[in-house]
C-alpha cells in the first residue's frame, strides 16, 4: 500500500506571479520526509498541488508512476492524499466527531449513522492523544486541541501520502512528541509522509530525508543525518546564517517601570496576576498552552472580562478597561492569532497598517497618500516582501502577514508592546529579521512582552521570563536562570 | 521547456476584474440602449428625470444600507420606517396648521422632525442590536410590523392626509427644479457623494469595513465596534429620514401601502452595486447605480407593451440576476 | 341574481320585507365580525364601518353582542374563526375572507357548528358554506366608469387604465370596462399597467404613461388612492390633453372633491363603499334577532357619483 510520490516540471502561477519554476524530485514510499524552506519558497502551494487544493499551471504529478490530476482535494483524499493544513479548515459550529467526517459521513441507509461515527472518532483522538468528547464543539477548543482534531481527521481518511504543514506550531513538547511517535506507527504501516515545519530540531528529529526549497525552485535533497541544523537553515536561506539572536542588552538598572500590574484575574483563565516590566526590557511569559497567558492579556487590555486588578504606568495608576484606552496609553497587543484577530486579510495593506491610529491620518478626510507613505516606510522598516503595495494582506505568505502585523500593532509608537507568538508560522529568515526587530524596540526604550511557546525564542530573547501555570503565576526567571529545563519544570509544574 | 508566463492569462483576469468593478454599469448601460431601442421616448431628459427623481428615495436610503450592510448588518424596516415617519410629520404640520404658526415654520419643523424620528429609529436599532445582542435581523423584522402598524392606527387604516396650503408651500421640495435638475435628484447625489466620501475618506468608514470584514480583528484593533454600529444604523435612519422629506410632498399624504418593500428595493440596489451582503466591502457609486438600474428596469416595463404585465416581476427578477452575475466576486476571495 | 337599484338605505327596507323565515324566539345573538386588518384605504374603511356597526347596534339592541376581529393573512383569520365559536361562543357570523379558496373549509366548519354564516365581498368556492352573501358590484365598477367615459368623450379617444393587484376581483371589474367599450370601436385601451392600488405606484405609472403617450383624453385609474397619484403626475407634466381621470369606490376624499367641484378632472366617481360591511353586519344582526334569514345573495349596487347626489355618499367620520 506504500505509495511513491513523483512531482515532474510543476510550475504554478497566481495572475502575473510565478511561485513555482518547474519543480521535479520524487519521494520514494514509505519514509518521511522534511520540506525545508522560507517562507514563500513554495513549498505550501507544491503541496496544495499535490493534494487538489490548487492546479498546477503546467507540469505532471505521478503517484506511483500513474499521472493523476486532482481536481478536489475530496478526489485526492479518494487516493489517499491527505493534507493537514497550516490554517485550520473546521466547521467551528460543528462538533469534533462531525469534523472528522465531514463530507465523508458514514451512513445507516438514508440516515447519518452518528453511532458509529463518534466511536470510531473517539479511537481516532485517543490515537493523536487527545482527551476529549467527540460531541464537543470545535468552537470550545484552542488553537493546539484543533490541530490535533485536523490530525484525527486526516487519520479517518485512510492516508497513504499525508502532508503535515506545520503541524506542531500550536502544540506543547509533549503533544509534539505523540505526534512523532503516532508519525513513526503511520511510517511503519507504510505511509509516505512529508513534514512541513520551520523547527529545524524537529525536522531532526522525526524525518529520513529532507528536501530544500527556495524561491519556487528545488535546491537539494540529502539525508537527514547528513546535516547538521546550521547547515540546514542555510540551505534554506541560501547564505550564511549569523546568529538568530542579536546581543542582549539589559536595561540600565535605573530604567523605569513602564508598566506594573498587580492582582490581575481573569474568570475562568487566571488569578492574582503580578508583574512589573520596565523600559527596554524584554519580558518573557512562558506556559504550556491553556496556561492562561494570551486570557491575562487579553483581560489587561479589556478585550476580555477581569475581575480583579489594578494597573500603573510609569508609577502613576492608570483606568485600562478598553482597547481603546489601551492604545491612547500607549499599550498594544499583537493577537496570537494572526487571521482571526490580527490582521483584516481581506483589506488592503496600508488599511491594516494604520487601523489603530486613523485619527491621526485623519483631518477629517483620510489622507490616502500619507498613508501609502507610511506603508512604504514600514515595507522597508520591517522588511516586509511584496511586489505590490496596492495588494490585499491575503496575498502576502505568512510571514510577511506576520510583519505587518507586527507593523499595525507598532504604529501608534506603544510605549509597552505585548508580542504573543510573534513568530508563529514564521520561516527563519523571517524569525531573525523579528527578533532583531523586538530587540530593537527595547532599544529604543520601549517595554516589550513577549508571550511565547518556543522556549529557545524566550531564552534567546528575553531579559526576564515569567512562567505561568493553570493561571498562576510560578515564577520569574533572570537572565542567568534561563534554561530550558528551568523553563520546562517551572511550565510543568515539576520543579 | 519552461513554460512561457504569457499574458493571455493576466490580461483576462485583469479584463475579468474589471468587468466585476463596473458591471452594475455596463448593465445599466445596456438596459438603457435597450430601453431606447424600444421606445425613443425612454432617452428624453424628462423620462431621465422623471426615472432618477423616482429613484431618489429609494437611492438615498440605500447608501445608508450600504454602510449598515458592509458592517456585516441589515435593516429590513426601513419602509415601514420612512411610511411612520413621513405619517409623524404629516399629523405634526397638519396640528401646527390650525395654531396660526407662520407656515414655512411648520413645513421646516416637520422636516426636522423626520431627521430627528429617523435619527432615534436608527438609535433604536443600533442598541437592541449591540447592547441587547439581538440579531439585526430579527430586530429590524419586528420594526418592520411595528412602524407600519403604528402608521396604520395613526390613519385609522386609511390616509393622513396634509393640510392643502402646506402642501402647496412644501410641494416644491419635490416638484422643483433647480438648474433644470429636480431638487430630489440633487438631494440624492448630495447624499450619494458624501456617503462616498465618508466611507472611503474617513476613520469612521474605513471601521465600518473594518467591523465587516471580521469584527474580531476590528475589536483588537481597538475600534469601538458598538459605536460604529450604532453610528451606521442611525446614519440609515437619518437617510430614510432625508428620503421622507422628499416623498411626502410628492403625494402630500401618508397611507399604509407607503414605503411598502422598499427595503428590498434598497437591499436589492446595494447587492447589485456590488455590495457583499456579509459585510466587509462595497461601493456606494455601485449602489447608486443598482438604485437607478432596478428603477430604469420599470421605466422600460411601463413604456413598452411588448411583455404581458403579469410576467413584468420576471423580467425584473431576471434582470437583477444577470446584472448579480455580471459583478459576482470570485467566490475564494 | 337579485339587483337593487336604488339607494342602499331602499335595498335594506326591501330587504326587511323579504324576509320570509318563520321566528323563532329572539334568543340574544352573539355575532363576530372576521374582517382584514387595515391595510390600505379600503380595508382601513372596513375596520372603521364594522366598528360603527358595533357601536350603533349594540345600542339600538341590547340583546345583542358583537365582536370584531382583524386578520392579516388567511391562516390567521381561521384560527380566529375557531377561537369565535370556542371562546366567544358566537351564533351568527359575518365575515370578510381574506380569499375565497382558502377560508371556505374553516367557514364551512363554522357553519356545521350551527352559527348563521353572511360572507361579504369575495364569495367562498363553495356556496353550501354560507348562508347568505352580500357583495359589493364588481362589475358595475368597471362598466360605469366606462360608460361615463365613452359618453363624455363622444365615443372618441384614447385611454389609458391603471389595474390594481392581479386578482380575480381585479380582472372582474377590468373586463367590464373594456367590455363597454368594445361598442365604442373609436375608443382605444392604450395600455393598462398593474399599479397595486398603490398611490406611488399609480404616480410613476402614470409618469411613463404620459412620456409615452402624448395625447390621452381620460385615464381609468380604477380606485381612488390610484387616482391620487395619477392626479399628482399630471400636474407634475403640465399636460391638458387630459379631460377626465375616474378613480373608483367612492372614498371621502374623491366625493368631497366632486362635491366641491375643486379638480376639473375629477367629475364622477363609482361607489364602492366599505360601508358594506355595516349594512351586512345590520341585516344579519337585525334578521337573527327575530329569527329571520337573509336572502341567499345580497349585491350593495354601485352607483355613479356625481355633484348632484354625492352628498349621499360623504362621511367625514370615516377613513376612507
Amino acid at each position: 500500500m506504500s505509495v511513491s510520490v513523483r512531482f515532474d516540471d510543476i510550475y504554478k502561477d497566481f495572475g502575473p506571479v510565478r511561485v513555482l519554476h518547474g519543480v521535479s524530485f520524487e519521494l520514494p514510499p514509505g519514509r518521511i520526509y522534511g520540506v525545508l524552506g522560507e517562507n514563500g519558497a513554495g513549498k505550501s502551494t507544491l503541496m496544495k498541488i499535490l493534494s487538489g487544493y490548487e492546479h498546477a499551471s503546467a507540469g505532471e504529478i505521478r503517484l506511483d508512476d500513474r499521472l493523476v490530476s486532482f481536481k478536489s482535494s475530496r478526489q485526492a483524499e479518494g487516493e489517499g492524499v491527505v493534507l493537514i493544513h497550516q490554517e485550520f479548515n473546521l466547521a467551528e459550529h460543528l462538533s469534533v466527531a462531525q469534523n472528522i467526517f465531514l463530507g465523508h459521513e458514514q451512513r445507516k441507509g438514508w440516515l447519518l449513522d452518528d453511532r458509529a461515527m463518534r466511536q470510531q472518532a473517539a479511537r481516532y483522538l485517543k490515537q493523536v492523544g487527545l482527551v476529549i468528547n467527540p460531541d464537543t464543539p470545535v468552537r470550545n477548543l484552542i488553537v493546539a486541541e484543533k490541530q490535533l482534531v485536523e490530525i484525527a481527521r486526516a487519520l479517518s481518511r485512510h492516508a497513504r501520502v499525508l502532508i503535515m504543514d506545520e503541524p506542531t506550531a500550536t502544540l506543547t513538547p509533549t503533544e509534539t512528541r505523540r505526534l512523532f511517535e503516532l508519525m513513526r506507527q503511520l511510517k511503519a504501516d507504510g505511509v509516505t509522509l512529508v513534514y512541513i515545519s520551520h523547527k529545524l530540531d524537529e525536522i531532526e528529529a522525526i524525518t529520513d530525508e529532507i528536501v530544500v526549497m527556495r524561491d519556487g525552485r528545488f535546491i537539494t535533497r540529502a539525508p537527514t543525518d547528513s546535516l547538521t541544523r546550521q547547515q540546514m537553515a542555510n540551505l534554506m536561506v541560501g547564505r550564511e546564517l549569523s546568529d538568530m539572536f542579536p546581543e542582549k542588552t539589559p536595561p540600565a538598572s535605573a530604567a523605569p517601570v513602564a508598566l506594573a500590574v498587580s492582582g490581575l484575574s481573569v474568570p475562568g483563565w487566571s488569578a492574582d496576576i503580578s508583574f512589573t516590566v520596565r523600559a527596554g526590557e524584554i519580558l518573557g511569559f512562558a506556559g504550556l498552552v491553556g496556561a492562561g497567558r494570551t486570557e491575562t492579556f487579553e483581560g489587561l487590555l479589556g478585550l476580555r472580562k477581569r475581575s480583579a486588578g489594578t494597573v500603573s504606568m510609569s508609577g502613576q495608576p492608570v483606568t485600562l478597561n478598553t482597547p481603546q484606552q489601551a492604545v491612547k496609553l500607549g499599550v498594544t497587543y499583537l493577537s496570537e492569532d494572526r487571521k482571526g484577530k490580527g490582521l483584516h486579510v481581506s483589506m488592503g495593506l496600508a488599511q491594516n497598517l494604520t487601523m489603530l491610529m486613523l485619527e491621526h491620518y485623519a483631518h477629517p478626510l483620510l489622507d490616502l497618500q500619507a498613508e501609502r507613505a507610511a506603508m512604504a516606510h514600514a515595507k522597508d522598516e520591517f522588511g516586509i516582501r511584496t511586489g505590490n503595495l496596492a495588494a490585499r494582506a491575503r496575498s502576502l505568505s505568512g510571514g510577511n502577514q506576520q510583519k505587518l502585523a507586527l507593523a499595525k500593532f507598532l504604529h501608534p509608537d506603544p510605549r509597552v508592546i505585548i508580542l504573543d507568538e510573534p513568530t508563529r508560522g514564521v520561516d527563519v529568515g523571517a524569525k531573525r529579521d523579528i527578533y532583531f526587530q523586538i530587540h530593537a524596540l527595547a532599544q529604543q526604550g520601549r517595554a516589550v512582552i513577549v508571550i511565547s511557546s518556543e522556549l529557545i525564542e524566550l531564552i534567546g530573547l528575553c531579559h526576564r521570563v515569567a512562567v505561568m501555570r493553570a493561571g498562576q503565576l510560578q515564577t520569574t526567571l533572570g537572565m542567568d536562570q534561563l534554561t530550558e529545563e528551568e523553563l520546562i519544570a517551572h511550565a510543568t509544574g515539576t520543579h | 521547456m519552461q513554460p512561457a508566463l504569457t499574458d493571455t492569462p493576466r490580461r483576462s483576469a485583469r479584463w475579468l476584474a474589471r468587468i466585476q468593478a463596473v458591471g452594475p454599469l455596463i448593465g445599466l448601460i445596456i438596459l438603457c440602449l435597450a430601453g431606447t431601442a424600444l421606445n425613443r421616448d425612454f432617452a428624453t431628459v424628462d423620462n431621465m428625470m422623471n426615472v432618477l427623481t423616482r429613484t431618489a428615495f429609494i437611492g438615498i436610503i440605500a447608501v445608508g444600507m450600504t454602510f449598515v450592510i458592509i458592517s456585516g448588518g441589515i435593516d429590513l424596516s426601513v419602509g415601514s420606517m420612512a411610511a411612520l415617519i413621513a405619517g409623524s410629520m404629516i399629523v405634526l404640520m397638519n396640528k401646527l396648521a390650525g395654531s396660526g404658526m407662520a407656515p414655512m415654520l411648520i413645513v421646516l419643523l416637520g422636516m426636522v422632525l423626520a431627521l430627528i424620528l429617523g435619527a432615534l429609529f436608527g438609535l433604536m436599532h443600533g442598541l437592541l442590536i449591540t447592547k441587547g445582542r439581538i440579531e439585526p435581523f430579527i430586530v429590524t423584522l419586528g420594526t418592520l410590523g411595528i412602524f407600519r402598524a403604528v402608521l396604520t392606527w395613526l390613519a385609522d387604516g386609511g390616509a393622513l392626509t396634509l393640510d392643502d396650503s402646506l402642501n402647496n408651500l412644501y410641494g416644491p421640495v419635490y416638484y422643483a427644479s433647480l438648474l433644470g435638475v429636480p431638487v430630489p435628484i440633487w438631494v440624492f447625489l448630495i447624499m450619494a457623494a458624501g456617503g462616498a466620501l465618508i466611507l472611503n475618506r474617513t476613520a469612521f468608514g474605513r471601521h465600518v469595513q473594518a467591523i465587516g470584514s471580521n469584527e474580531q480583528v476590528a475589536r483588537y484593533a481597538a475600534i469601538r465596534v458598538d459605536v460604529v454600529k450604532i453610528v451606521t444604523y442611525i446614519f440609515l435612519g437619518l437617510c430614510v429620514g432625508v428620503a421622507t422629506v422628499l416623498y411626502v410632498p410628492r403625494l402630500g399624504s401618508a397611507t399604509p401601502t407607503t414605503g411598502l418593500l422598499w427595503e428590498l428595493e434598497a437591499i436589492a440596489a446595494v447587492v447589485v452595486g456590488g455590495t457583499a451582503l456579509k459585510g466587509g466591502e462595497g461601493r456606494v457609486i455601485g449602489t447608486v447605480i443598482g438604485a437607478i438600474l432596478l428603477s430604469v428596469i420599470n421605466n422600460i416595463l411601463n413604456l413598452t407593451s411588448i411583455i404581458s404585465v403579469y410576467l413584468n416581476a420576471a423580467v425584473q427578477g431576471a434582470v437583477i440576476i444577470v446584472v448579480a452575475f455580471l459583478q459576482r466576486g470570485r467566490r475564494n476571495d | 341574481m337579485k339587483r337593487f337599484t336604488l339607494g342602499l338605505s331602499a335595498g335594506v327596507l326591501a330587504l326587511a320585507a323579504l324576509m320570509t323565515s318563520p321566528a323563532r324566539a329572539a334568543d340574544p345573538v352573539t355575532l363576530g365580525v372576521s374582517i382584514p386588518t387595515a391595510d390600505h384605504g379600503f380595508t382601513g374603511g372596513i375596520v372603521w364601518w364594522a366598528n360603527e356597526a358595533k357601536k350603533d347596534l349594540e345600542k339600538a339592541h341590547p340583546g345583542l353582542k358583537i365582536i370584531v376581529k382583524t386578520a392579516a393573512n388567511a391562516p390567521e383569520q381561521a384560527n380566529q374563526l375557531q377561537d369565535l365559536v370556542t371562546v366567544n361562543k358566537i351564533n351568527a357570523l359575518v365575515i370578510f375572507p381574506y380569499e375565497s379558496a382558502s377560508l371556505t373549509q374553516p367557514v364551512a366548519q363554522v357553519k356545521k357548528k350551527g352559527v348563521y354564516v353572511t360572507v361579504v365581498d369575495r364569495g367562498l368556492t363553495d356556496t353550501s358554506a354560507q348562508d347568505a352573501y352580500v357583495a359589493g358590484d364588481n362589475t358595475a365598477f368597471g362598466k360605469l366608469p366606462a360608460e361615463y367615459i365613452a359618453k363624455k368623450l363622444n365615443g372618441k379617444g384614447n385611454i389609458v387604465a391603471l389595474r390594481g393587484i392581479p386578482t380575480t376581483l381585479d380582472n372582474e371589474r377590468f373586463d367590464a370596462f373594456s367590455g363597454v367599450l368594445k361598442a365604442h370601436p373609436d375608443i382605444k385601451i392604450l395600455d393598462a399597467k398593474y399599479a397595486n392600488w398603490n398611490r406611488d405606484d399609480a404616480f410613476k405609472v402614470t409618469q411613463d404613461y404620459l412620456t409615452r403617450f402624448k395625447n390621452i383624453d381620460a385615464i381609468w385609474a380604477a380606485d381612488d388612492d390610484m387616482a391620487v397619484g395619477v392626479l399628482k403626475a399630471i400636474d407634475q407634466a403640465k399636460r391638458t390633453d387630459i379631460k377626465i381621470v375616474f378613480g373608483g369606490a367612492g372614498s371621502k376624499g374623491m366625493v368631497k372633491t366632486i362635491l366641491d367641484d375643486s379638480n376639473k378632472l375629477i367629475q364622477a366617481d363609482v361607489s364602492y363603499s366599505p360601508k358594506f360591511i355595516y349594512d351586512a353586519v345590520k341585516l344579519t344582526a337585525e334578521a337573527r334577532l327575530k329569527g329571520e334569514a337573509l336572502p341567499a345573495t345580497t349585491i350593495i349596487p354601485s352607483v355613479l357619483i356625481t355633484k348632484e347626489n354625492a352628498k349621499q355618499f360623504y362621511f367625514p367620520n370615516s377613513p376612507f
